[in-house]
């Protein structure tokens, strides 16, 4: 592992970084990738950096440098190790060529967790499978059994908010996010996550918009308090604000006290809109230090040309 | 440690190190009469003792941000990548592996065909055959490289 890669500056979503990465897999596991290395020392550092680089390496296709990968973490944790389990698992749904592999895969899940009911990463797996294979009701009944044994799990309460999400179930979804955030308060970004969730819930014809609409701002609100300079949080902010002063939900008194002023709204779309105007300008000038939130910027300078011509 | 600092924090020990010497001869000297130790000795520590400290202030790491906003503000400005919270987005555990493989792979043939000027696009539907295929070609393209 002494190749000069920083693993930890990879940024999972980012297809670009994943992709470097998955391209110096050679470099890092060496000249005989296959060969596991004798000794079963290393830091716990060292083993994450490997369990990324197995990802990135599934990502792109890469299935030799994976399973070296893999094969390495399997000497040293053994076979029997929950989390190698779990990557095992994920190495055979990625190479698997069929449906009916797949499949195989799940029983092979179920067969498992028969034996220990409480393996966290499999069970993780069947859920993530169950939905890849077009199954969501099977997937949500199964990621709220592993809730029932595990209710401080905040990655599962946001996996089931996605899944409840991607089926029109709004409410539900806000729910599971607001557990997640007791779970992880100062998430910002799962702030902003509820914040655009309640936000897409609002324009909803049968809602409480402008209930949703204000908690909208509220949690876009404490996502900016939470991270300076947060694209994402003003972004939602201006959209929510927006939205709440067009469609009339502001008033000047509102009898909800929950519910923010027209004035306050007013000054909270006035406040994003300056903020991420500084924020685009900043960060336009370099251009390729931010190659990887490019998207992001590109829509919030759409945004403020909206704002800005109309 | 800039050479700045080093040479100030090496001074003010050099300073340090004689005052210590002066006292102790102080005290070999003037063992049986008892006299205080005279005042310059006091003032060269306690000058030698604000030198060393400023030059260790000077060499100290540039000051990591101690307010949340401000730390979590920083991650964001370097691109989000070490947000701790990443995770409960991303959500490693719950990969859906299938659908992470072609994203990828179209993005790197639109890449290649950038550079080679080709265009590709026919290319993109890419089945699971073309996969195992784009694994080798990724692994030979980069051992040379790398060699």
């Amino acid at each position: 592992m002494g190749a000069p890669v920083d693993v930890r500056e990879i940024n999972g979503s980012d297809l670009i970084s994943a992709l470097h990465l998955a391209q110096q897999a050679p470099a890092i596991l060496g000249p005989n990738p296959t060969k596991a290395t004798t000794s079963t020392t290393g830091t716990a550092e060292e083993y994450s950096q490997l369990e990324q680089l197995f990802l990135a390496c599934l990502r792109t296709g890469d299935d030799q440098s994976a399973q070296a990968c893999l094969d390495r973490l399997s000497h040293r944790f053994g076979p029997a190790n929950e989390r190698v389990m779990g990557l095992c698992g994920l190495y055979q749904e990625a190479t698997a060529k069929d449906r009916a592999a797949l499949e195989k895969c799940l029983e092979e899940y179920e067969k498992i967790l028969s034996e220990s009911p409480v393996n966290v990463p499999i069970m993780k797996r069947r859920v993530a499978l169950l939905r890849s294979l077009d199954r969501p009701t099977d997937a949500i009944a199964a990621l709220i059994q592993l809730l029932d044994a595990l209710p401080t799990d905040a990655e599962a309460w946001c996996e089931l908010a996605d899944l409840y999400q991607s089926q029109g179930l709004g409410s539900q979804a806000i729910f599971s996010l607001e557990e997640a955030l007791l779970i992880a308060p100062n998430a910002w970004n799962i702030h902003a996550r509820l914040g655009e969730l309640l936000y897409v819930s609002s324009s909803a014809p049968d809602s409480d918009a402008s209930r949703l609409g204000s908690k909208s701002v509220q949690h876009f609100c404490r996502s900016i308090e939470l991270c300076d300079d947060y694209l994402r949080g003003f972004y939602g902010l201006i959209l929510a604000t927006s939205r709440m002063l067009e469609n009339g939900h502001a008033d000047e008194r509102p009898s909800d006290p929950t519910v923010a002023p027209k004035k306050t709204l007013d000054q909270l779309k006035g406040f994003g809109l300056q903020r991420l105007r500084e924020i685009v300008e900043s960060r336009s000038v370099d251009d390729q230090h931010w190659a990887s939130s490019r998207s992001e910027l590109i829509a919030a300078k759409e945004l403020l040309n909206r704002f800005t011509s109309s | 440690m800039s050479f700045l600092s080093k040479l100030v924090t090496l001074f003010g020990l050099v300073l340090l190190t004689h005052a210590g010497y002066s006292a102790h001869e102080h005290t070999v000297l003037f063992n049986n009469t008892r006299l205080a130790l005279p005042h310059d000795i006091i003032v060269e520590t306690l000058v030698a003792v604000v030198i060393v400290s400023i030059g260790l202030v000077l060499g100290a790491d540039k000051l990591k941000p101690i307010s949340w906003r401000d730390w979590a503000g920083q991650i964001e400005r370097d691109g989000g990548a070490r947000n701790p919270y990443l995770g409960l987005e991303e959500r490693y555990g719950f990969w859906d592996i299938r659908a992470q493989v072609e994203p990828v792979l179209a993005m790197a043939l639109r890449l290649c065909s950038r550079v080679s000027g080709i265009v590709v696009e026919h290319a993109l539907t890419i089945s699971q055959a073309k996969r195992k295929e784009f694994g080798d070609w990724m692994r030979g393209q980069d051992l040379p490289a790398k060699q």
